[in-house]
């Protein structure tokens, strides 16, 4: 009259093992759900109800209760409706309870018995994986997904009549293989070589990606700031198995994954339009659901047109940016998410877009370009190590026809610039010189004596502030860094001192 | 009356089929039941429900949410009167169409029909 299945559910990024216990009593006939279910979870009464019966089963006429173990976590999602309905048919002698011991059920079923894939699978399976259970139960949909997770075995049948049979060793199911790893999800990346011109920022966007800084694109319309952005995931790294792992957690949860893709394995490049609000950018939801922020973890996240974004969304960019990961606190539950990303913006230096241009008048007045300019705030801007404008073509820069560098050649030299990052900076457990902190900065930015003088004069000249020193330091470290040396020398600090942030001053 | 025919043609058809009538037009505060039944060791609570047409939906359909909490507490009180709580209950709802002869009645035996909630 007792029976326990386990089944799993998701917290944040993580999945969790959830244990079903299911109870059998006379009395009123009736369906209890308790352990804090949200609404998908109480639903699944209905469905487990018919897909028992539909698939040749017979439902119990008994008071039954259902427990959700943990009792106090909340639990969401369909992904529950397999272990009840398994859970039902052990309590009632129509499977033995003992044999369902061995397996995790994760599935939603259909009114008719069959079994449906659900988001967020990957998560769940590696919890299983960890927490020692070694078969699992998923829809097909779901099976690579599954398989790819973790060591378990997983069987994906197509109906609740096929888990039942394999239960009582009537008719035994095949564990799903694992396909070889399907690059299909690989899309052909925009490639630098079809850029134009440009040289500045091209090296600007080069030395962006060598550190991780976020950068800032200025520059009349149409003169490509767009397109070189687009083109900064092709000279980016490839993802590390681990960041491809979460990566693609994160877009099992989101439910973006595709089946049968595996691990994703470019860096996300996510673009959303200005229009965005605060919980779409950072994450929300009343159990919050992971935003752009998250969604762009481990890759670029690209803001076209700054200005325009709403004040609000830029602020709650900030502790992202800073701890590289988001905390979201909501009635239901307080998760945190991954957030490490790439930040890259890009905006016009005023309202009409030709403060600047060559041979373009600007319309705009002094007034209206500051206000334009006062959109984003200091500390946002505070944390964009570069800003490079993106000057209109000249006819002849169009239409020349000399090749560019491709990704691949700009990519193998920003991997061997990241690789020298990383053996210096991995005892402190960051990976980019754009992470340091000022104390690592001072023991890791070694100047020469030239250009230990030069910064000097700047830094009285300029009238740097603490935070700019070390911005402009890091920078110039990652120069170095392309450049294959050990001590930044004098031209790589004048470099940096040219990509550094001064929009604010430029513009008053 | 039609109804009063139909709960006797009710209670025909269960003693036919093995069942053992233990009350009927059992009444109290919180309402009504017509039969009470048992089934070798299950209780069995049957609303029956007589239409002369379908006009105005079937007679199962009549029995609503609110009809099916008013006869489950009825249950309740039965199951407290008679120090049954562990009993094994079924809720069953009879359908019975009468046309103007009751040789040409017909039945359906919905088994299972609701539980509580």
């Amino acid at each position: 009259m007792f029976a326990q299945t386990y089944g799993a559910t998701t917290l944040g990024i993580n999945g969790e093992l959830i244990i079903v216990e299911v109870d059998m009593s006379n009395g009123l006939p009736g369906l209890d759900i308790v352990g804090l279910p949200d609404t998908a979870v109480k639903e699944s009464r209905e469905r487990v109800r018919a897909a028992i019966k539909n698939a040749g089963f017979e439902f119990p006429v008994r008071r039954i209760t259902i427990n959700l173990a943990p009792a106090d976590m909340r639990k969401d999602g369909s992904g529950l409706d397999l272990p009840i309905a398994v859970g039902i048919l052990a309590a009632s002698g129509q499977i033995e309870p003992e044999s369902c011991l061995r397996y995790v059920f994760i599935s939603e079923l259909s009114l008719d018995g069959k079994l449906r894939g659900i988001s967020g699978i990957l998560p769940r399976a590696a919890t299983i994986a960890e927490a020692g259970k070694e078969n699992i139960f998923v829809a097909p949909d779901n099976a690579q997904e599954a398989v790819f997770a973790g060591t378990a075995a997983v069987y994906a049948p197509a109906t609740l009549e096929d888990v039942v049979l394999h239960l009582r060793g009537e008719k035994l199911l095949v564990p799903v293989i694992k396909h070889a790893m399907t690059h299909s999800e690989t899309v052909a990346f925009d490639d630098l070589a079809e850029v134009q011109g440009q040289l500045v920022a091209r090296r600007a966007i080069e030395i962006a990606a060598a550190g991780g800084h976020n950068i800032l694109l200025v520059g009349p319309p149409g003169s490509g700031k767009t397109m070189l952005a687009r083109r900064l995931p092709s000279i980016l790294p490839a993802l590390t198995e681990h960041e491809a792992l979460e990566v693609t957690k994160i877009y099992s949860i989101a439910g973006l994954l595709k089946n049968n893709t595996g691990l994703v394995d470019n860096r996300p490049f996510r673009n959303p339009h200005h229009t965005i609000s605060d919980a779409g950018m950072i994450g929300g939801g009343r159990v919050p659901r992971p935003g752009e922020v998250t969604l762009s973890h481990n890759g670029v996240l690209f803001l076209d047109e700054l200005p325009e974004f709403p004040r609000q969304v830029l602020e709650v960019l900030r502790q992202p940016i800073e701890d590289g990961e988001v905390t979201i606190s909501r009635a239901a539950a307080q998760l945190s998410y991954p957030a490490q990303f790439m930040l890259v913006a890009a905006m016009n230096p005023c309202p009409c877009g030709f403060l600047g241009d060559s041979s373009r008048e600007c319309t705009c007045s002094v007034a209206d370009i500051r206000r334009y300019i006062k959109k984003i705030s200091g500390p946002l801007l505070d944390r964009i190590d570069i800003t490079i404008s993106v000057p209109r073509l000249e006819y002849s820069e169009i239409t020349a026809s000399g090749a560019n560098e491709s990704s691949a050649v700009v990519r193998q030299r920003v991997e061997e610039a990241r690789s020298r990052q990383l053996s210096r900076l991995s005892k402190y457990g960051l990976f980019a010189n754009s992470q340091m902190g000022h104390r690592q900065v001072k023991t890791t930015c070694k100047l020469t004596s030239e250009a230990q003088n030069l910064l000097e004069q700047v830094f009285e000249k300029m009238n740097l502030s603490g935070r700019g020193y070390d911005r402009v330091l890091k920078v110039a470290r990652t120069i170095a860094d392309l450049a294959g040396e050990d001590k930044i020398k004098a031209q790589a600090v004048a470099e940096a001192i040219h990509l550094r942030n001064n929009i604010k001053e430029n513009a008053l | 009356m039609a109804g009063v025919a139909g709960e006797k043609l009710a209670q025909e058809y269960l003693l036919k089929n093995k069942y053992k009538i233990l009350a009927t037009n059992y009444r109290t505060a919180t309402g009504e039941i017509d039969i009470i039944a048992e089934q070798r060791t299950m209780l069995v609570f049957v609303e029956v429900k007589t239409r002369s047409s379908d006009l105005y939906g079937s007679p199962g359909e009549a029995v609503t949410l609110h009809k099916q909490r008013k006869i489950t507490q009825t249950a309740l009180w039965y199951l407290k009167q008679t120090g049954q709580w562990e009993a094994r209950v079924r809720f069953d709802v009879m359908e019975v169409w009468l046309k103007d002869d009751i040789k040409n009645a017909r039945l359906n035996h919905i088994i299972n029909a609701f539980g509580e909630s």
